[in-house]
């Protein structure tokens, strides 16, 4: 409770500082504000307090989570010290707002009441809409911004009808009595329930951006600054898998509804790496190894076991690490390439910096799934739990398409250690960035290496 | 203590390398090299037979990985010919202009330490990782020292050699179910996986081994990359990595997809050998130096797989023999490539000719090199050759015929080199350097271990005699 009402004031003291021109001090106070919310989740461990009337339950799967998009957005406020320095207004909305969104995502990591997954989502996705289009002046940042805010504002209304349905079929919004609910055999054909689950998976289906509710994120990761993209593609995407693993964790799903996630599946990983292949814009391409990435973590969704929790928050956590170091190397090169955004201006990256080149690389064959990186240990759960849980050709498939993402990061890769054809500005790393760019480089093989490190 | 050598000596000189960028990087890597060789020389000294384990930690329990390093005869055998290989391997760079020679040695040096940890490993897992592990360095190497075209040629040899590594691993995951979630070979190799899921399990498995070897028609990467490779990049490819793919089948494939084995042998028996026909008459045929290495390696491999899949202790224990043979012969001739590009500045056969006027020592080096290649009595290859063969006998007359006809070709297209490059008029016409005291120290000694290795095969065959029938054995009772 203290750390959801500390991280709610850090918010508004952020806007604060903003209106008296605290401009220079606004990340530390963030950061050390969510120091603060760290150490207090962290505090009481193991403790499983309900919170106002049983609507939220911190148990250690909504702690955990919380303390990795904590972690997640400390890492991007240090990145924002150096992405806003030279940005003269709105710098605290923009801090304040990504903290709003993170207590609506840690919110969502802890329901325990229909009624608060829809509030958290809100809280969540309504400061993204005005986060991606931060910059202003920009065509494509707006059009990110209207073209997230339609179809964001779509999916809540697909999500509010369908738990509306699930009301209607369960009496009840409550997560328990709904699971008891259906643990009732004769209860799994209820047509209103069988809607209600469609409907709500398809709303939480659009927030993880798997395939056919992803038509929004290239747009929106390519058009909203790199910082929010990095926020969107880390925090946001860890809250609502947080989120989508609890609600059907508890939930007895109908066959009907594991069939759809089995297709949400196959189609997702086909989509999502088959298109990659084609981008040249690396934020765009991000985006599509985003919806890659989701495919993989439904694949763990497939076959759950006790040890599905444990396997999403590993995959989560060390994709987080390994996107936002990738995110504050694009930004360094953009800027060094006046604003392009081809993955050509990663080209000469090693002779330029050799270490940040090195990092780059261990970041991208995470994503990748190399071994001795925390992406192929990730990876790697993800497969035994689908063959485990007797989705073979599933996994097969999906393996398939690791190798397909392989070839797309591999080609960036290769970017960075090909010398540059022309002459252009040189890479400035700033020490601030550098930290993040390092740490992010050595926490994906730290974590490889010892994954025991990261665990519910 | 000695699995914890052999990782430690040239990892540490790797990062050593990487982090201290001294200038002078190839004699440091030159004295790793030698001294993970007097490491193995102790093993190999001390060895007494059976499986010798030195690790068994916890890694990632639950999920089947457990770091446990050992070796039997046929892991020892491997190491040994890594351990020699890697400082000729190393040697090879004197002569050669690099950028970033710190780098470049350093990413050798990882290479051997992952392909130290393929050949220790114990777990199925801990030798998948350390199997993809090798690609990382190689990939750097083709990357940034690589010839022409290097960038899509690289990306296809990645992505070719993920796509077997990447069935692998599900192969491994769906054994590790049945097992229990127990990853450890000895748990994987008493599996009795029912004979209908074996025929198809075979592929999954053995398709990375295939690529990795490569065996026709998973062959396409190699003759490109190898060509565009630098020098100790084919060098490495070549002399030990194929030999992850031969180790792998006998590790993996054999004990624990038996009947998987016996439905396809001879299919593998017959790509292999058709392959190796294949590329012998394409050997015949290059006019460039380096790629007939190429297309001549990818020909005996063809042989060492068919050698393989007798599946009989001839067979088996001739195709491990010749595994060595064809390291040593591999580094040899690329040494001689190598050497002629040194002084003529191509590889291009259609330049050279009649160089044994200017250069009558190195010819004769070339030539003892050249024996082994075509597999005379007293050389090695004789010895690995003839086992196999007698191997591939029991299994048909005409595959045999098949395989010994790739002999006959090896000596054509080698000796027919051998004719345009040394014989002949001169049509270089120019003052070249003959054998230098550095061509001495690289190649003598190789040819001393072809020669005493062909007279005296016993240490090494003894080594793999004892595990070979001990599989087979195992396999019968099953």
């Amino acid at each position: 409770m203290s750390a959801l009402v500390l991280l709610s004031v850090l918010g508004v003291v952020l806007l604060y500082l903003g209106l008296f021109n605290g401009r220079g001090i606004l990340a530390p106070v963030g950061i050390l504000g969510l120091v603060a919310a760290f150490i207090l989740f962290a505090g009481d461990w193991h403790l499983e307090s309900p919170l106002f009337g049983g609507l939220v339950i911190f148990d250690t799967y909504a702690r955990s989570f919380s303390l990795v998009m904590i972690v997640v957005t400390v890492l991007l406020f240090l990145f924002g010290m150096d992405y806003y320095a030279k940005v003269r207004e709105n710098v605290a909305e923009h801090y304040a707002l990504m903290v709003f969104s993170l207590v609506g995502g840690v919110l969502i990591c802890s329901f325990t009441n229909l009624v608060v997954l829809f509030l958290g989502i809100e809280i969540l996705s309504i400061p993204l809409y005005i986060l991606a289009g931060g910059k202003r002046d920009s065509f494509r940042s707006g059009e990110a911004a209207f073209k997230y805010f339609l179809q964001g504002a779509f999916a809540s209304g697909f999500l509010l009808m369908g738990l509306a349905l699930i009301y209607g079929a369960t009496a009840s919004f409550d997560l328990p009595a709904i699971a008891a609910w259906s643990a009732v055999a004769t209860n799994g054909g209820n047509m209103l329930f069988l809607l209600g689950l469609f409907l709500t998976l398809a709303g939480l289906a659009f927030k993880v951006a798997a395939v056919p509710f992803h038509f929004w994120s290239p747009d929106v990761y390519e058009g909203a600054p790199t910082l929010i993209t990095a926020f969107m593609s880390t925090v946001v995407k860890t809250a609502a898998f947080a989120a989508f693993y609890r609600f059907i964790a508890n939930i007895q799903l109908p066959g009907a509804v594991e069939n759809m996630l089995v297709v949400m599946t196959l189609f997702t990983l086909f989509l999502g790496n088959i298109v990659a292949l084609r981008q040249t814009q690396f934020k765009r391409l991000m985006a599509y190894s985003s919806i890659a990435h989701t495919g993989f973590l439904l694949l763990a969704f497939l076959g759950t076991d006790q040890r599905t929790p444990d396997v999403l928050f590993y995959y989560l956590g060390t994709y987080a690490l390994a996107t936002v170091g990738l995110f504050v190397v694009l930004s360094l090169a953009k800027r060094a390439a006046l604003g392009d955004e081809n993955i050509r201006i990663f080209r000469g990256l090693f002779r330029n910096d050799p270490w940040i080149a090195i990092a780059a690389m261990l970041m991208l064959l995470s994503l990748a799934g190399i071994p001795l990186t925390a992406g192929f240990v990730a990876k790697y759960r993800v497969f035994v739990l689908g063959i485990g849980n007797g989705f073979l050709w599933t996994t097969l498939f999906a393996v398939v398409m690791a190798l397909v993402g392989i070839y797309y990061y591999i080609l960036v890769i290769r970017e960075a250690f090909t010398p540059k054809d022309q002459e252009s500005k040189e890479l400035v790393v700033a020490p601030i960035n550098w930290l993040v760019i390092s740490l992010c480089g050595a926490g994906v093989v730290a974590l490889g290496v010892w994954p025991a490190l990261l665990r519910l | 203590m000695i699995a914890a050598l052999l990782l430690l000596i040239p990892f540490i000189s790797a990062l050593a390398l990487v982090v201290l960028r001294p200038a002078q990087a190839r004699p440091i890597a030159l004295v790793s090299t030698l001294a993970s060789l007097a490491v193995v020389v102790f093993a190999w000294i001390s060895y007494a037979g059976g499986m010798v384990l030195h690790y068994d930690l916890d890694w990632m329990n639950a999920w089947g990985l457990r770091f446990v390093v050992g070796y039997d005869g046929v892991g020892l055998l491997m190491l040994i010919l890594t351990a020699v290989v890697f400082p000729f391997i190393i040697g090879a760079g004197y002569g050669q202009q690099h950028d970033r020679p710190a780098i470049f040695n350093a990413l050798l040096l990882f290479t051997q330490t992952f392909l130290f940890g393929v050949f220790l490993a114990q777990n199925a897992l801990l030798f998948y990782i350390f199997y993809e592990l090798t690609l990382i360095p190689v990939f750097f190497l083709l990357l940034y020292w690589g010839g022409e075209n290097r960038r899509n040629i690289t990306v296809r040899f990645f992505i070719y050699t993920l796509l077997g590594g990447l069935s692998l691993l599900f192969g491994l995951v769906y054994l590790l179910i049945q097992s229990g979630g127990n990853g450890d070979f000895t748990a994987l190799h008493s599996l009795n996986v029912p004979g209908g899921t074996q025929v198809w399990l075979f592929w999954i498995l053995f398709l990375a081994f295939a690529i990795k070897l490569p065996i026709f028609p998973f062959h396409s990467w190699q003759p490109e990359t190898y060509y565009m490779a630098p020098l100790q990049g084919t060098m490495v490819l070549g002399a030990v990595m194929l030999k992850m793919g031969l180790y792998g089948v006998y590790k993996i494939v054999f004990p624990i997809v038996p009947l998987g084995v016996e439905h396809w042998q001879s299919t593998v028996i017959l790509l292999a050998l058709i392959g190796a026909v294949y590329a012998g008459i394409i050997a015949f045929r290059q006019s460039d130096l380096k790629r007939l290495v190429a297309f001549s390696s990818l020909s005996h491999v063809g042989v060492l797989c068919a050698g393989l899949f007798a599946w009989n202790t001839y067979g088996i224990s001739g195709s491990l023999y010749q595994a060595f043979a064809h390291a040593i012969l591999v580094v040899g001739m690329l040494y001689l490539v190598g050497a002629m590009h040194e002084r003529l500045g191509s590889t291009d056969m259609n330049a050279m000719g009649g160089l044994k006027g200017a250069m009558p020592r190195l010819a004769a080096l070339f030539l003892l090199v050249l024996v082994n290649a075509v597999a005379l009595p007293l050389t090695q290859s004789f010895v690995g050759e003839w086992l196999m063969f007698a191997g591939l006998w029991q299994v048909d007359g005409w595959l045999t015929l098949l395989a010994v006809s790739t002999i006959v070709l090896g000596a054509i297209y080698m000796l027919y080199a051998y004719q345009r490059v040394m014989l002949g008029p001169d049509r270089a016409n120019q003052q070249l350097a003959d054998a230098t005291t550095r061509d001495h120290l690289y190649l003598v000694p190789l040819i001393a271990v072809t020669l005493i290795l062909g007279v005296h095969p016993g240490p090494i065959l003894e080594l793999v005699d004892a595990p070979v029938l001990q599989l087979l054995s195992s396999l019968s009772v099953n």
